[in-house]
């Protein structure tokens, strides 16, 4: 029996949202999961189905809510003054926006991150360097069939038999021959 | 003869070996031990022959005395730069020390030793005697030896005579019959080994390779880090719009819940007014009604029913 007004945005109510706009950067969702390693996949998920959740109840919730037809309240309620009480009121009411402390540690973090990953990133150059150079090494290794023995230990160094250790043939323990 | 041209012989026979001429052939070694010559040791003439085998090792050898590890197969076979193959052509003068010393890599080992006639007389010394005597002359010169050590008792003709017949028949039988198969199983061995050590370069330089790809790999996902931060930076911007909008709604939704609330009850009361009027008159109506009237009213419905 109640008689709800229908909704009518006046420009009015507009002036009470602040101009707050909602800014999402666009996730590519397959890159996000390759950085992730294996053991930490399961917050990786919890992330992603949080973000699906909060846009599903974003997109749920219309941007501003219906306004109040104060005209229709005005005619109908008897006691008189209530309804001007309650709309200067209403108009009075500020609803704070919700402060965002978060935004802060993220960005932090991901400084320290960047900084981090720069410093692996220069210790992984070192390393490519490295292994470049010992790939060079083996590449130009003379044939196995005009080595010598020399050769061959100064090559690969493991197979040295040491003649201090072991003085008798086969300078090397039973087990390894 | 043509100019001499520098060109070395296999490692074990002690590289400090210097050049030979280019008709010369490499004598190849597959012994272990070095053969190790002094220029001195040979006069050189165009045509000398070379022992094989000769002298002990010498002090001046300067490079390890080791063994190549394999066989030389036909593609490491040396050949001059006018493109003979050396292993065919016979060695006349060879200088030696008058080059450095090479080291590695090594040239490979020829694949066949000197040629040498009936497993015992190398064939050149058939080449020396070829342009005095001819085809013929070593045979005539081996038989002509043979029989005056005959003759003369040099050799005596005892029982051991036929027991070093057979015997040296038995080795030349057993040689010619299992050498190639011995020969071919040794050669494996060695392929084996030499498999191996090819396996293992391989698969550390594939390890090597699969590390650095790796290392790529990763050094490209840095580039998306950054993802990572952005979906909870997102989360959190949406937790937040999230909720003031909810905010939005709760204090819309107070609101005309109250203004509704005083509408509801003003329309109750103003029901609750009607009816009770309605009834309290209707009482009233059926209480003035007398029973006199009740009595007429009768009267006139049982007229109706006869009617």
């Amino acid at each position: 029996m109640v008689r709800s007004p229908l909704t009518a945005t006046s420009a009015s109510q507009d002036s009470k949202m602040a101009g707050r706009k909602l800014a999402l950067k666009t996730i590519d969702w397959i890159a996000f999961w390759e950085i992730i390693p294996q053991n930490q996949k399961a917050i990786a998920n919890s992330l992603k189905s949080w973000n699906e959740i909060l846009t599903s109840r974003l997109a749920a919730l219309p941007e501003n809510p219906p306004s109040i037809d104060w005209a229709y309240y005005k005619a109908n309620v008897a006691k008189a003054g209530l309804v001007d009480d309650f709309e200067k009121k209403f108009n009075a009411l500020k609803v704070p926006i919700p402060e965002d402390p978060y935004t802060a540690l993220v960005d932090a973090e991901e400084k320290e991150d960047v900084k981090s990953c720069a410093e692996w990133v220069s210790l992984s150059k070192a390393r490519v360097v490295e292994y470049e150079k010992k790939m060079e090494k083996y590449k130009n290794l003379i044939p196995f069939e005009q080595m010598t023995i020399e050769d061959l230990n100064e090559a690969f160094p493991e197979t040295k038999l040491d003649k201090q250790k072991y003085p008798y043939w086969p300078h090397q323990p039973i087990e390894n021959l | 003869m043509k100019t001499t041209k520098n060109f070395y012989l296999a490692r074990p026979v002690s590289g400090h070996l210097a050049p030979a001429l280019t008709d010369s052939p490499i004598r190849g070694h597959r012994n272990a031990k070095i053969a190790v010559w002094n220029s001195a040791d040979h006069a050189v003439p165009s045509g000398t022959f070379c022992c094989r085998h000769s002298g002990p090792l010498s002090e001046e050898c300067s490079l390890p005395r080791s063994r190549t590890l394999g066989p030389v197969t036909e593609r490491n076979a040396l050949k001059s730069p006018n493109g003979q193959d050396f292993n065919r052509v016979l060695q006349a003068t060879r200088t030696f020390h008058t080059e450095q010393p090479h080291l590695a890599p090594v040239p490979p080992l020829p694949e066949y030793g000197g040629k040498v006639r009936h497993g015992l007389i190398p064939e050149e010394f058939f080449q020396y005697l070829y342009p005095k005597t001819g085809v013929t002359g070593p045979y005539v010169l081996g038989t002509g030896l043979i029989l005056y050590a005959l003759s003369k008792e040099i050799y005596v003709i005892t029982g051991e005579t036929i027991t070093g017949l057979a015997v040296i028949g038995l080795y030349i039988f057993g040689v010619k019959k299992f050498g190639p198969s011995v020969a071919a199983f040794a050669d494996k061995l060695n392929e084996q080994k030499l498999a191996q050590l090819e396996e293992a370069k391989q698969a550390s330089i594939k390890q090597i390779q699969d590390a650095v790809d790796m290392e790529k790999a990763q050094q490209a996902l840095v580039q998306k880090r950054h993802y990572l931060f952005d979906v909870q930076r997102n989360n959190i911007a949406l937790a937040l719009e999230v909720t003031y909008r909810e905010r939005l709604h709760r204090v819309y939704k107070e609101v005309k819940n109250r203004l509704d609330y005083h509408i509801s009850v003003q329309n109750m009361m103003r029901r609750k007014e009607q009816e009770h009027m309605i009834n309290w008159v209707e009482k009233h109506v059926v209480q003035s009604i007398s029973a006199q009237q009740v009595l007429n009213i009768f009267d006139v419905l049982t007229l109706y029913l006869y009617l």
